[in-house]
C-alpha cells in the first residue's frame, strides 16, 4: 500500500519534538519506493493536499497522558475525522482543525489515517520504535490500532 | 475518559504568543497593553551565517506570510547587489506574492474574522442563524467552501516557486527558474476560476462593478442593490457590522502606513505609483505624505530587551533579549516601530488609503475608521490585485524571454533593504554584510507595528490605541475586544478568555 508518513510537531519545544526527532531517524534511513516521508512541522490546514491521492496517511506526533512515558501507540483518527476537536482556526489551521473539516473540505474519497502516538518524554528508544513502527505498520496485529477519540 | 481529554493536546496547537490586558471601566475600554509573550530571535539566528540564508531562514518565520518574508529578504540582497532583476522575474515574483495575499484575505475574513459572528455573544443578532449556516467552525457552508477555493489558489505560488508554504525560488537577480508556458497557462486557469468565485462568492458582482463604489453612499446603495450583492459576503458583513456596531469602534491611532509593493516590471501595461502597484506612504490627517524609510525606528523601553534609549533605525538597531519580569515597565517582546515618532498602523486599509482609493479614503473621512472599515478593506483587496496578477501571466505567457536570473556575482559586503507589503501590512527585512556572512539582521513585521507596545514616551501601539473606548458587555466573553483586535489580522491563533479576581475585578484579559 503506497503510505504517506506525515511527521508531526515543533523540533525546538522539547515536549512537541517527538514528531520531528521521528523524521530526522526515517529521513536516514532506506525507505521502501511506496513510502514518502513528509515534515509537517505544525502545519495544519495546509496539509490537505496531501490527504487527497489516495495514499494511506499515517501521522506522527507526540501524545500525553495516554500511557508510561515513551509508549508508541497506534490510533484510528477515524473517530476524529468529521468531529469538533480544533474547531477554533488559526491562520495555519491545526491539525485538528484539518481532521474536523476533512469531510467537507476533500477531493475524493477519505484516505485511512493512522496516528502513531509517542507519549512524552520519549527518549531515543522510543523514536527508534516509532520510526520502525511506521515502516511496518502492514505487519502489526489490530489490537495494536485503538480508538481514543470520542465520537 | 480523562485520558481522551488529555490527549487533545497535542492535536490542538494553539499559539498563544500574544496577550491583550485591557482596563474595563463603567463597561468601557480605558486603557490597554499588547503583550507579545514570545522570543522571535530570527535576528539573533541569522547573525554569522552565509550572505544568502536569509533566503531559506526568514520564510520559515511564519507559515502563512512566508512568500513574502522570501520577498523581503531577496529585495535586501537586489539591494546589497546592486543587481536588475529581469522583467519575467519580477513578474513571477509578485505573481506569488500576490497570490498568498488573495487567499490569505478570504482566508482571515471567512475563518477567522467572521467565524465570530456566529458564537453565542451575537446570539440575539437578527442575523446570527444565517452566519451559523454560513460561517460554523467545520460546518459553516462558505467556511468549507472558502477552505476548498484558497487550497486550489495556492498551487499558483506551488507552481511558480515549487512548493508552498517556504519556498526559497527568489534568488538575488531573479528566480531560480522560469516555468513552462504550459505551467503559466496552468496559473492563469486556477486564477481566473479563483476570481470567479471571488466575485460569486464574496462580492456578488463583478470586479468591474465593486470598482464603481466611489463613496460611502455608493456603498449603502451597493449592498441593497439586489440579492447576489446583499448576500455576498461583503454584503452579508456590511449588514451584519452595522446592527452590531462594528462600524463605531477600534477607531485607532489615525496613522496609516505603507511601505509599497509588488515592484513594476519596466515593460508592463499595469499601472500603478512610483514604480509599484502598492504605494508607499503614510496617511494622515486627510493627507498622504512621501514615505521616507530612514524614518522609522523601533524603541524598546517597554519591551524586554537591552541596549539603547529611545529608537534607533534598524540598520542600527540591536535584538539583545533582557527578560526582566515587570522592570521599568516592560511588559512586551515585541519592539515599537515608529515612523516619524508616531505609531502608524499598517494593513490593506493603510494600502487602499495611500493610494488614496476614493471609497474608503470617504469611508474613513465621513464615518472614521472602524473595525468595520479595516476588515472592509481586506475583504476588498483581493478585487485591486487580481487585474494585475492576470497581466502578469499574460505577459509571461507573451515574453519572448529576457531571461529570468541576473547573475550577482558573489553577494558584496555592504548593506541592503527590502521593504515590502505582507498580506497584514508593512514588511522590512535590513541585512548587514561583511566577510561574506551576515553581520546584522533586522525585522519589523506588519503585527509588530499594530501590535506594539507602548514607545520611550510612553504612547500607546496602535491597536492598543483602538481599544479605548470599546464597549465591553459581557466581561467573561469580550467579544468586542476579538472584534477590534481581529481586524488589524494579528498573526496569531486566537482564543478568546477571560481572568478575574481580587482587585483585577473589573479587568478583561484576552489572550489571542
Amino acid at each position: 500500500m503506497r503510505t504517506r508518513i506525515i511527521c508531526i510537531g515543533n523540533a525546538l519545544i522539547p515536549e512537541d519534538d517527538a514528531g520531528p526527532r521521528v523524521f530526522e531517524r526515517l529521513r536516514r534511513a532506506r525507505l521502501p519506493a511506496t513510502v514518502e516521508l513528509v515534515d509537517g512541522g505544525l502545519a495544519g490546514l495546509r496539509l490537505l493536499p496531501l490527504f487527497e491521492d489516495g495514499r494511506r496517511i499515517v501521522l506522527v506526533d507526540a501524545v500525553s497522558g495516554l500511557a508510561e512515558a515513551g509508549t508508541v501507540t497506534v490510533f484510528d483518527c477515524a473517530s476524529v475525522v468529521g468531529g469538533s476537536a480544533g474547531a477554533n482556526y488559526g491562520h495555519a489551521g491545526g491539525l485538528a482543525y484539518l481532521l474536523g473539516v476533512l469531510p467537507a473540505v476533500i477531493d475524493g474519497p477519505i484516505p485511512q489515517i493512522l496516528l502513531v502516538g509517542l507519549e512524552t518524554p520519549a527518549g531515543g528508544e522510543a523514536i527508534e520504535a516509532a520510526a520502525d513502527l511506521c515502516l511496518n505498520l502492514d505487519e502489526r496485529e489490530p489490537h495494536h490500532v485503538v480508538q481514543p477519540f470520542p465520537h | 475518559m480523562g485520558e481522551r481529554k488529555v490527549l487533545d493536546i497535542p492535536l490542538n496547537r494553539a499559539e498563544g504568543d500574544l496577550e491583550i490586558r485591557v482596563e474595563v471601566e463603567g463597561g468601557v475600554v480605558t486603557d490597554a497593553w499588547s503583550a507579545g509573550t514570545m522570543y522571535r530571535g530570527f535576528e539573533n539566528l541569522l547573525v554569522g551565517r552565509g550572505a544568502l540564508d536569509g533566503l531559506v531562514v526568514t520564510p520559515r518565520i511564519c507559515g502563512i506570510c512566508t512568500t513574502t518574508h522570501l520577498t523581503a529578504a531577496v529585495l535586501a540582497l537586489d539591494d546589497a547587489a546592486c543587481v536588475r532583476v529581469p522583467d519575467d522575474a519580477v513578474r513571477l515574483r509578485n505573481v506569488a506574492l500576490a497570490t498568498e495575499h488573495v487567499q490569505s484575505d478570504v482566508r482571515q475574513a471567512v475563518l477567522m474574522y467572521m467565524a465570530d459572528f456566529a458564537g453565542a455573544a451575537h446570539a440575539g443578532h437578527s442575523l446570527h442563524d444565517e452566519a451559523v449556516r454560513r460561517y460554523a467552525p467545520l460546518k459553516g457552508g462558505v467556511a468549507t467552501d472558502t477552505i476548498r477555493e484558497t487550497k486550489r489558489v495556492l498551487e499558483i505560488v506551488a507552481i511558480i516557486g515549487g512548493q508552498w508554504p517556504h519556498s526559497s525560488f527568489m534568488v538575488p537577480g531573479g528566480v531560480t527558474h522560469r516555468p513552462e508556458a504550459t505551467e503559466i497557462l496552468r496559473c492563469r486557469h486556477i486564477l481566473h476560476r479563483y476570481r470567479e468565485w471571488y466575485e460569486r462568492r464574496v462580492l456578488g458582482c463583478s470586479i468591474g462593478r465593486w470598482r464603481e463604489i466611489r463613496t460611502a453612499g455608493d456603498l449603502d446603495a451597493w449592498v441593497e442593490e439586489n440579492g447576489a450583492q446583499r448576500n455576498g459576503e461583503i454584503g452579508f458583513f456590511m449588514r451584519f457590522c452595522r446592527e452590531a456596531c462594528l462600524d463605531s469602534i477600534g477607531r485607532g491611532c489615525g496613522r496609516f502606513l505603507s511601505f509599497g509593493g509588488l515592484d513594476l516590471p519596466a515593460a508592463t501595461r499595469t499601472k500603478g505609483r512610483r514604480g509599484k502597484l502598492v504605494a508607499a506612504g503614510l496617511a494622515h490627517g486627510g493627507k498622504v505624505h512621501a514615505f521616507d524609510q530612514a524614518k522609522i525606528a523601533e524603541h524598546i523601553a517597554s519591551s524586554w530587551f537591552e541596549g539603547y534609549e529611545g529608537g534607533r533605525h534598524p540598520f542600527e538597531g540591536l535584538t539583545r533579549p533582557y527578560a526582566s519580569g515587570d522592570e521599568a515597565g516592560r511588559y512586551s517582546w515585541a519592539k515599537a516601530p515608529r515612523y516619524d515618532g508616531h505609531p502608524a498602523e499598517t494593513g490593506p486599509l493603510a494600502e487602499l488609503l495611500v493610494a488614496r482609493d476614493p471609497l474608503f479614503t470617504d469611508l474613513v473621512t465621513e464615518r472614521g475608521p472602524s473595525a468595520m472599515v479595516r476588515q472592509l478593506a481586506r475583504m476588498a483587496r483581493p478585487a485591486i490585485l487580481f487585474d494585475a496578477m492576470d497581466q502578469w501571466l499574460d505577459e509571461l505567457m507573451r515574453s519572448e524571454g529576457d531571461g529570468f536570473h541576473t547573475s550577482p556575482g558573489a553577494i558584496r559586503d555592504g548593506r541592503g533593504m527590502g521593504l515590502t507589503q505582507a498580506a497584514r501590512g508593512a514588511l522590512g527585512h535590513w541585512v548587514t554584510i561583511a566577510g561574506g556572512r551576515i553581520q546584522r539582521y533586522q525585522i519589523i513585521t506588519p503585527t509588530a507595528w499594530n501590535a506594539s507596545p507602548r514607545d520611550s514616551a510612553g504612547v500607546r501601539g496602535p491597536w492598543e490605541e483602538a481599544l479605548i473606548g470599546t464597549p465591553v458587555r459581557d466581561p467573561a466573553n469580550p467579544v468586542e475586544i476579538g472584534h477590534v483586535i481581529r481586524s488589524f489580522d494579528p498573526c496569531l491563533v486566537c482564543c478568546v478568555h477571560s481572568v478575574k479576581g481580587g482587585r483585577s475585578l473589573g479587568r478583561a484579559v484576552l489572550q489571542v
